[in-house]
């Protein structure tokens, strides 16, 4: 394998990004995959991929990237690690966490959920997705038996968001706050930020791309609170 | 002047004795009255007496139809969630597979849910309908196979199969133009859709003017009556130039984020533009905050002939202050005439 040279990887990101917002998902796919024949799959992910998805979610937080590109930045994502792991190769994943992801009880819009989880697999994190309508128990039970230190539980309308209040309770019925937290995510939350802290969150992230700041952030903040 | 006066005034740029308003009450006459909210949703007499306590409270201009969007899903199947002071949505798209989607026909018509929207809007109209405009609210057709497949499956076909999405849609719009039909043939005076996939928040260039737009159009020019388009819970104006010819819109409701200044500028003198007070962001105001805010929204449109102070996004929340609601009718008769 080669070192791709800085203008040429930064071609390579202005080209997949562009890619990218013209939902071109197999064009940006196959670009990947020729960048990684040539330098490795990590690099594809953190040199090339990763610093796109930061560009996209920049301009998510200026209102400048829809939703339909955000989907479409993780389905190339998506495609790139399901390409990675039936090729095989040195990309570095399930490095980080675990870490715990649902929707709550009662939600089922699962589009950010599964958005989620595809950022945060290409950053390098475990994630063990329970699906939609997960109740409080069963978050905390995946939680304890897979050690994670962050659940992250998502609800698009404000009648669902109330059930996040039932998992703080849990959570803390437990003696678990602190060691982990509770990451929160949905629509609703971007259209009332207060709701974050009145059901009980430990933090929120404006889209899926931005979760891994988020999900680092709250592994930080639960290590703290271990005093580890 | 009546409350209907007033709205044809502003539609058609005359002067005016006070402002037009309008607040989303559709849910708030179910507190008002004390009616359970299931009840009050499944019995259009029921919603008809919480209306005539909203209009006892506030007299506003315009009354609202039941803003129940999950009942056009609910239609094709599905199951519903009833929670207090809420209305009701669904628990999970009725479809998981496009093929499943079939068309309902009169059907459509015939559904528990649906019917009751119609029977509500023939009752306001027959109560309310020669003193004031009667709005009933129906999905768009670009965002109806969201409600029927989740919005990622729609997303998914929208994007990466367009024959699929052109199918979907034209589903979408002979049911469109169905309950629309119903909804003016009981006596709706309009009809507000929001819209949610005609919008660069959610789409990408591309598909909302080589597919979106082109179906809304379709739509829109065979409605049987005015529309009003909904900005749909996202920002409308820095593509509203997109919008502004689409057949049958009457009007554009718009988000409380949006510069209404600009917002004229770009639709010219003599289009009738409606906003915008954050409807559920009255829930956490103190009355003198809502009086303070309305009244500034009336202020940069004082000038303007074609307003209509209205509240954007969804209903105005159950556990809405009675109050802050006052107060917002207060700053609109403060405001005085429109000259």
């Amino acid at each position: 394998m080669t070192e791709e040279t800085p203008m040429g990887l930064e071609a390579n990101r202005e080209a997949l990004y562009a890619l990218m917002l013209e939902a071109e998902r197999e064009k940006a796919l196959a670009m990947l995959l020729d960048h990684a024949r040539r330098h490795g799959f990590q690099s594809a992910v953190s040199e090339v991929l990763e610093p796109v998805l930061e560009r996209a979610g920049e301009a998510w937080l200026r209102e400048n990237l829809s939703l339909a590109q955000g989907y479409v930045a993780g389905k190339i994502a998506e495609d790139l690690l399901v390409a990675a792991a039936e090729i095989g190769g040195d990309l570095k994943l399930d490095v980080k966490g675990p870490v715990v992801i649902g929707n709550v009880e009662d939600d089922y819009h699962s589009l950010g959920r599964k958005m989620v989880a595809v950022f945060l697999r290409a950053a390098g994190w475990k994630v063990i997705d329970l699906g939609n309508d997960v109740a409080p128990s069963q978050f905390v039970d995946a939680a304890v038996e897979h050690g994670a230190r962050v659940i992250g539980a998502s609800a698009m309308m404000l009648t669902t968001a109330e059930n996040v209040r039932h998992l703080r309770t849990e959570i803390d019925a437990r003696g678990m706050g602190g060691r982990v937290q509770l990451a929160v995510g949905g629509a609703v939350f971007k259209l009332r930020p207060d709701l974050m802290q009145e059901v009980g969150g430990d933090g929120t992230a404006s889209s899926a791309i931005q979760a891994p700041e988020l999900f680092e952030r709250l592994w930080a903040q639960s290590l703290e609170a271990e005093g580890a | 002047m009546t409350g209907m006066e007033r709205v044809l005034c502003a539609l058609r740029g005359e002067p005016a004795d006070r402002r037009a308003f309008t607040l989303a009450l559709s849910l708030y006459g179910s507190r008002l009255s004390g009616c359970p909210t299931r009840e009050y949703y499944s019995e259009p007499v029921r919603y008809l007496e919480g209306q005539r306590e909203v209009v006892r409270l506030m007299d506003p201009d315009i009354v609202f139809a039941p803003f129940a969007l999950p009942f056009e899903a609910l239609a094709y199947g599905g199951e519903g969630i009833w929670l207090d002071r809420f209305p009701p949505n669904v628990r999970k798209p009725p479809f998981r597979e496009h093929g499943q989607v079939r068309p309902l026909g009169d059907d459509l018509l015939r559904s528990p849910g649906v019917a009751y929207l119609i029977e509500s809007t023939r009752l306001l109209a027959e109560e309310f309908g020669p003193d004031k405009a009667v709005c009933a609210v129906v999905t768009a057709p670009v965002d109806l196979p969201a409600m029927l497949l989740g919005i990622e499956t729609w997303l998914e076909t929208l994007l990466f199969d367009h024959e699929r999405a052109a199918h979907l849609m034209d589903l979408a719009t002979e049911h469109f133009l169905r309950l629309t039909g119903a909804c003016f043939a009981a006596g709706a005076s309009f009809v507000a859709v929001p819209v949610m996939f005609a919008n660069l928040r959610l789409v990408t260039p591309a598909l909302l003017e080589k597919n979106i737009l082109p179906e809304l159009a379709r739509a829109f020019g065979q409605a049987k009556g005015p529309l009003v388009y909904h900005h749909g819970g996202n920002r409308i104006l820095d593509h509203l130039g997109l919008y502004s010819n689409l057949p049958g819109v009457a009007g554009f409701l718009f988000d409380p984020r949006d510069d209404l200044a600009h917002a004229r500028e770009t639709l010219g003198l003599g289009r009738l533009m409606l906003g915008n007070v954050n409807g559920p962001g009255l829930a956490r105001m103190q009355p003198g905050d809502a009086y303070a805010s309305v009244s500034a929204i009336l202020a940069n449109r004082a000038g303007d002939r074609n307003f209509v102070l209205a509240s954007a996004h969804a209903d105005i929340p159950f556990d809405t202050n009675p109050d802050t609601l006052l107060a917002v009718r207060r700053a609109v008769v403060d405001a005085g005439a429109v000259a």
